[in-house]
């Protein structure tokens, strides 16, 4: 058994993961101009057909968790590829089918006119009233495949080198030191999280690659179908998992980065293990929560979507968020623009998580669901969290840990994203109280109130993001010639 | 509901930027000492008790009586309802006062969303629409007017354009 725990390993002269991250940035300042776009149509501020909007919908949703994805699985490999030894062939072969799966997706969408919203819910991908054809259907569909298939490619090589390096998947997990309160050598929250996520995240992408392709089959083959309740349970686990993988894939990088700055090492302590276990299980038991209007499923099922859509908040607040205030108070860091933009994605995380357990109890449930209180709060947790650990970690290869605080221009630019992005979440979380239903490319007049305040912080954090990616892009380049050189 | 809910969670969310905040502004103060560090650990496990606590009440209040039970027997109103894109098809859409209605909510064809607003415009109550199951739900109307049914599951290009009306009468 090889162990690498904390040796910092050569990086390359073009590392895939940081390329990733690049595109993933472009991505993301796209994929908001088709948000800001939405917002405005549904303010009366800029036309938009119905069809339309319903393929930006799509792309938008497709795109942003796709992107959460990249990035978060290139935060992963950037920094477990520090402790251990990776194939750096399979990420370059992930961006091969990831770029290849984009490709047939926006094909089937802006080409096709595919447009059954990203959770392509069975089965609509095959009924869409004659407005998409077939062909197209599964165009979307094996794009989607691609994808899956590179994750999986990721995250099996990632299993391969936790065992070579850990002599094991329960080792990387920490788990003799749970179990036993001891364990030499101790792995690095980097491993623990990356053996996690590795074991939820695989599970998840089979699931979702097992309806992808029971969805084209019925597409293709006339007579073959599933369950839409199977079906309903089997696209929840995926996304849930996928979307929350993104998200603690990202928060990797506070645990490697934020040190640098405290000058206190992030440890693997007993309760840090014990809190990744637990999340390990929840976040695939708790999925049952997106289908709490389902009254057909079992009882037992519904309740424990509940239960643990509450407790899965719980390691989240009491370690990574507790943890990470620890690290940091009385600490005499000087968090310059990258370490402030990790610290708001954790806490723009847990904030995000408040509104979305609440929306986990039944009876809330019953008249926040499918209302705009559902993307206020997942908007949260991406925009004030996963995507700001993004960009906080782009900027942070671009240009290290200076430790001078923060410059004005960089003020002017957290605070506009902070603004941003708190306006229009909480926006959405106000008009999701009023009962505005999420994805109506038409909106009442009554709910443009809600929607005009929305399309100005919108372009805040459009205006911020850019911002962002300016001011790293130089960095990367530069970067990326000394190591060439 | 909902105003409670929105208070409730601005709270937890301002509760959550408090905390953050009050440890960026500590954050140039004296390294602390190994006493403090003790008192963090012994916080975390008050916050853990505190969460599990507050978790449990919180279950037990709001999963008893089951939320999604539905009254069976005489002087129940049946309402079946079919949803197929892009329409609701109901087989009664007068409705009486007081009286506890019962929702048979299925679809033709994809998943759809099936939520009734008040006239005010206001979420009542929601239950998804799905082919080959039936999913139930139980409302009784406590005022007259005429409310709306809205699709709230996105299912196609005329998603926005799924809706129906009730006519709940001032009598039983």
């Amino acid at each position: 058994m090889t162990m690498h725990t904390v040796a910092q390993r050569a990086v390359p002269a073009l590392e895939p993961a940081r390329l990733a991250l690049v595109l993933g940035g472009l991505v993301f300042l796209l994929m908001m101009l088709l948000g800001f776009l939405m917002k405005a149509s549904q303010a009366e501020l800029v036309p938009l057909e119905p069809q339309l909007f319903y393929e930006i919908m799509t792309a938008h949703g497709i795109g942003m968790v796709g992107t959460a994805g990249l990035t978060g699985i290139a935060v992963l490999w950037h920094f477990l590829g520090r402790h251990l030894e990776l194939d750096e062939r399979i990420f370059w072969a992930f961006l091969g089918l990831f770029l290849s799966g984009v490709v047939a997706i926006m094909g089937g969408i802006f080409l096709g006119g595919f447009a059954a919203a990203w959770t392509f819910l069975y089965p609509l991908p095959a009924v869409s009233g004659g407005v998409w054809s077939p062909t197209v259907a599964v165009l979307y569909l094996v794009g989607l495949a691609l994808v899956g298939v590179g994750f999986l490619l990721v995250h099996l090589e990632c299993a391969r080198a936790l065992r070579a390096g850990w002599g094991g998947l329960s080792r990387a997990l920490a788990w003799p030191l749970l179990l036993r309160g001891a364990q030499e050598p101790v792995p690095p929250p980097t491993v623990v999280a990356a053996a996690a996520v590795t074991i939820f995240n695989t599970l998840g992408l089979v699931f979702g690659a097992a309806v992808i392709v029971i969805s084209i089959l019925e597409i293709l083959l006339p007579g073959v179908s599933l369950d839409p309740l199977l079906a309903k349970n089997m696209i929840y686990f995926f996304g849930h998992v996928f979307i929350n993988a993104t998200i603690y894939m990202a928060v990797i990088a506070v645990y490697e980065i934020i040190p640098l700055y405290t000058r206190r090492s992030w440890k693997t302590t007993r309760i840090f293990a014990g809190a990744w276990s637990v999340v390990l299980f929840f976040v695939m038991a708790v999925y049952p929560h997106h289908l709490l209007q389902d009254t057909v499923m079992p009882g037992w099922a519904l309740v424990v979507g509940q239960v643990l859509s509450y407790g899965s908040a719980v390691p989240l607040v009491a370690v990574t968020t507790f943890g990470l205030l620890a690290y940091l108070y009385r600490s005499g860091a000087r968090l310059d623009l990258p370490a402030s933009l990790l610290v708001l994605g954790v806490a723009g995380w847990t904030a995000g998580v408040m509104p979305a357990w609440v929306d986990g109890i039944i009876v809330v449930n019953k008249v926040m669901h499918n209302t705009l209180w559902v993307p206020g709060h997942f908007h949260m947790y991406l925009i004030l969290g996963q995507v700001a650990m993004v960009w906080g970690t782009l900027l942070w290869l671009a240009r290290g840990s200076s430790g001078s605080g923060l410059g004005r221009s960089d003020r002017l630019l957290f605070g506009l994203y902070l603004l941003g992005g708190a306006g229009l979440t909480l926006g959405f979380l106000v008009a999701g109280a009023s009962s505005v239903p999420r994805r109506w490319a038409v909106h009442d007049p009554a709910w443009t109130v809600h929607d005009l305040p929305g399309v100005f912080f919108a372009l805040l954090i459009l205006v911020a993001a850019c911002g962002f990616f300016a001011k790293a892009l130089p960095g990367l380049v530069a970067a990326g010639e000394e190591r060439r050189a | 509901m909902q105003e409670l809910v929105l208070t409730v969670s601005l709270l937890a969310i301002a509760a959550v930027a408090g905390a953050f905040l009050h440890v960026l502004r500590g954050l140039a103060l004296q390294p602390r000492a190994s006493a403090e560090a003790d008192g963090l650990a012994r916080l975390r496990q008050r916050i853990l008790w505190c969460a599990g606590l507050v978790g449990v009440v919180i279950a037990v209040a709001t999963l008893l009586p089951w939320p999604h039970a539905v009254p069976a027997g005489h002087g129940v109103v049946p309402v079946h309802v079919r949803g197929s894109v892009w329409a609701w098809e109901l087989d009664r859409t007068s409705l009486p006062v007081g009286v506890p209605v019962v929702f048979h909510v299925t679809s033709s064809d994809v998943n759809h969303g099936f939520g009734v607003f008040d006239p005010k415009g206001r979420l009542l109550f929601q239950t998804q629409a799905m082919p080959g199951w039936v999913n139930k739900v139980a409302w009784t109307f406590t005022e007259p007017g005429r409310y709306r049914v809205l699709c709230l599951e996105y299912c196609g290009l005329v998603h926005h354009g799924m809706t129906a009306e009730l006519e709940v009468g001032s009598t039983s």
